[in-house]
């Protein structure tokens, strides 16, 4: 009775495909955070290290590290839903000249590496930014303030909940709309008792992905928070690689573990909840009527432009500045520069290749689960065994690129300069987004397909390779492309596990921001260029055209 | 003869279809009418390979087929959303079946092409099947199940997703041609009148078991 399509592969091929990630998972995953957790556990049974469980919420130091982290995550999300919600529902209810083009664009900043994200953000911002330095000389010093760390996490987040709130509200039915207004409902009224708690599941579940990225967040906070403002995560990279207190690392490492573990459970929930929703009639989008709606139209663009598109627009305009008449143009020629971008290349394609292999057998197993599942019953074994190993593939998204890096520092000691290593790490980080696009596809084809191929004839490999593979090609391109966009931009695990001649983009561009003079700025901004365009050009190559029209 | 022999199945644990037993002989229509969530298009999948009987088996002329892959058993299963593949065009899609069965891509589509034709869709061989209306979507999908001479056509609601008028002009048409094409056929539908337009015999599916109904 199940309406998806079936993609269930028959003898050891149906073990196959859950046994390549699974050995994936627990080699570079499971194991290195079972290590760390050691770790924790060794340094507070050791005496006279005089560490315990509890000992972090005692010192005043960690505590205020542990409370800020939860609260700019927190933040962010209060500020992402205020922003976000009008914005979403401007973009899916108003229908306006250029609105196809904004909707695309709002995956931007997704793609654009963190690093740059973070100098995009001081290049506006910082000190010598375009709005920082007529700040800072009016007397508004924002260097020692969450101000930046915060705009650096909406920068990124915002778009999220916006795309989030706009697919909520295309899945709203036209006909229960005009049916509350029918009933005496006003439009407001309309809006908060039919679409608001249509959109509620989706607008959380975005949510709880905002939170989990900024509370375990890595680049932008080593960027932008300073001293005081810096997060856990930060101070888990500044105790392994400057004080190489690994015991109190460790105990930070897991209270990390288990606060994000709680919110990516209720998040895997939620998806589940989400998956394969029924079509509906949208409600029709209408041109502007007077003059609220088209300030409407303009507040949202203009927010948009200032929170996602400047930080872009001002790192583009100071890294030409520094290419033009600043000393970024030399950054070009070295010798340095070409074996970064080298490595850089290297390494995410190699990274690509393991990912998609990895998200691919994933997502199929989670269809074969699904449907021995639901065969069962959604709560016999065979269910709730689906759903873990579809929750399975948040894993990497629950555990910080930090985490991950010092715990296979910690279990492979001996490989931890190994480029096998370091592409497992990068492609441990970009394989979610291969199989969480994929297994959106899949619970979206609907079983007939799959039927009537096999009813025609064809074989299990043949259904696969000419029905379902030609269905959800759009889909493995999309998470190909944002695969390729995180190794690219990948920054935490190259500096925990690289040797110095694989220096790559993200850590030469960092490498230069610690060194002192405007001539290496110019060169870091004129890389973070070079970085973002790579990035924008390897997204856009990878996902290609956009997907034929729906389903017939 | 299609046979099938004291079928069972559960749902969720409780009994779906309970000791189904049917005849189809070479060349007849049967249907089998009954609500929605009766089993009647669990059964389907079950004669077509899809789904696996719990208990019971299915032999078609003198063979027992029950545990024989769908892609075997060459039954045509046509499905109530039509399931028109969307990345191939409506010559692609006849021609399905018939490059499954190893003919060359050439062949097959000129195979097609011809079926087309009879069917009156000659001007649409390099369309895009969600370009078509309701009805010629529905005669594509007849198309491509016939193409490849089936042994028996299975058809799950198979006018369901169209207007009254259309209906009734397809019910007619589709008859005609599986007449023509001399195979047997389990027509699927909750419609009495649809049932008796098309089948020479119909079952009611009732409490997981077949009622004759004439």
């Amino acid at each position: 009775m199940t309406h998806r399509m079936k993609a269930a592969p028959r003898g050891s091929l149906r073990w196959l495909l859950p046994a390549v990630p699974l050995a994936f998972l627990a080699l570079v995953l499971v194991a290195p955070v079972a290590r760390l957790l050691a770790e924790g556990l060794g340094a507070t049974a050791d005496a006279g290290n005089a560490l315990s469980w509890w000992s972090l919420w005692q010192d005043e130091y960690l505590r205020w590290r542990l409370f800020w982290s939860f609260a700019q995550a927190a933040i962010t999300c209060v500020l992402a839903l205020l922003l976000g919600l009008p914005l979403a529902w401007v973009l899916a209810r108003l229908e306006f000249a250029g609105r196809a083009t904004v909707l695309r664009l709002l995956m931007l900043p997704f793609v654009v590496p963190t690093l740059v994200a973070a100098m995009g953000v001081l290049a506006l911002w910082g000190p010598r930014g375009w709005l920082g330095e007529p700040l800072a000389n009016a007397g508004f010093d924002l260097e020692d303030s969450p101000f930046l760390l915060l705009y650096g996490n909406l920068f990124f987040n915002l778009c999220l909940v916006v795309r989030a709130g706009v697919d909520a509200l295309e899945q709203v039915s036209a006909t229960r709309v005009a049916a509350a207004r029918s009933l005496g409902a006003t439009p407001w009224r309309a809006f908060w008792r039919v679409e608001w708690p249509a959109m509620a599941p989706w607008l959380a579940s975005a949510l709880c992905l905002v939170f989990l990225y900024c509370f375990s967040g890595f680049g932008l906070a080593l960027m932008l928070g300073g001293q005081r403002y810096a997060t856990v995560e930060v101070e888990i990279y500044t105790l392994v690689a400057h004080e190489l207190e690994l015991g109190q690392a460790g105990v930070l490492a897991v209270w990390m573990l288990l606060l994000t573990g709680a919110v990516a459970l209720a998040y895997a929930w939620m998806e589940k909840r989400l998956a394969a929703p029924g079509r509906s009639t949208p409600v029709v989008r209408q041109r502007p009527h007077g003059l609220g709606q088209w300030a409407a139209v303009a507040g949202a663009l203009a927010v948009l432009g200032l929170v996602c598109a400047a930080p872009l627009l001002a790192i583009v305009g100071q890294a030409a500045r520094a290419l033009l008449w600043g000393q970024g143009g030399a950054v070009l020629l070295e010798p340095e520069t070409a074996q970064a971008l080298w490595n850089t290349l290297r390494f995410s394609a190699m990274a690509l290749a393991l990912a998609t292999v990895l998200g691919l057998c994933h997502a199929l197993a989670v269809r074969t689960l699904d449907l021995a599942g639901a065969a069962h019953g959604a709560h016999s074994a065979r269910g709730l065994l689906a759903l873990a190993w579809r929750a399975a593939a948040f894993l990497p998204f629950v555990v910080s690129p930090v985490t991950v890096g010092f715990g296979l520092l910690l279990l492979y000691p001996q490989w931890t300069a190994s480029l096998g290593l370091l592409v497992s790490a990068y492609a441990l980080l970009a394989y979610p987004f291969v199989a969480k696009s994929l297994s959106t596809a899949l619970d979206n084809l609907p079983a007939s397909y799959a039927q009537a191929a096999a009813t025609l004839g064809a074989s299990h490999m043949r259904v696969f390779w000419r029905v379902t593979l030609p269905l959800v090609s759009g889909a493995l391109r999309r998470g190909m492309a944002f695969a390729a966009a995180t190794a690219l931009g990948e920054f935490a695990v190259s500096l925990f596990l690289s040797r110095p001649e694989w220096t790559t983009l993200t850590t030469l561009i960092y490498q230069r921001l610690g060194r002192p003079g405007a001539g290496n700025l110019d060169a870091a901004l004129v890389l973070a260029c070079l970085l973002m365009a790579l990035a924008l050009l390897a997204f856009a190559g990878i996902e290609g055209k956009k997907d034929k029209p729906p389903h017939a | 003869m299609l046979e099938l022999r004291d079928i069972a199945k559960q749902w969720d644990h409780r009994p779906l279809l309970d000791g189904v037993n049917l005849t189809v002989h070479s060349g007849e229509t049967v249907a089998l009418l009954g609500a929605s969530g009766s089993g009647k298009s669990t059964l389907l999948k079950i004669v077509a390979g899809l789904d696996a009987p719990e208990r019971g088996s299915v032999w078609f002329e003198g063979q027992d087929i029950t545990h024989q892959p769908p892609e075997q058993r060459r039954f045509a299963l046509m499905f109530q959303d039509f399931a028109l593949f969307p990345h191939l065009n409506v010559q692609d899609n006849v021609a399905f079946g018939l490059r499954e069965q190893g003919l060359a891509k050439a062949a097959a589509r000129e195979q097609a092409r011809d079926m087309l034709a009879r069917f009156g869709l000659a001007n649409h061989a390099t369309a895009r099947v969600w370009t078509l209306s309701g009805g010629e979507q529905q005669r594509v999908a007849l198309a491509r199940a016939l193409i490849t001479r089936p042994r028996v056509l299975l058809l799950d609601e198979p006018f369901s997703a169209l207007d009254a008028s259309l209906r009734e002009q397809l019910r007619a048409e589709f008859r005609d041609r599986i007449q023509a094409a001399g195979m047997s056929a389990i027509l699927v539908t909750h419609d009495e009148q649809e049932a008796r337009a098309m089948a020479q015999h119909a079952w009611g599916v009732r409490g997981g078991r077949l009622v004759a109904l004439w």
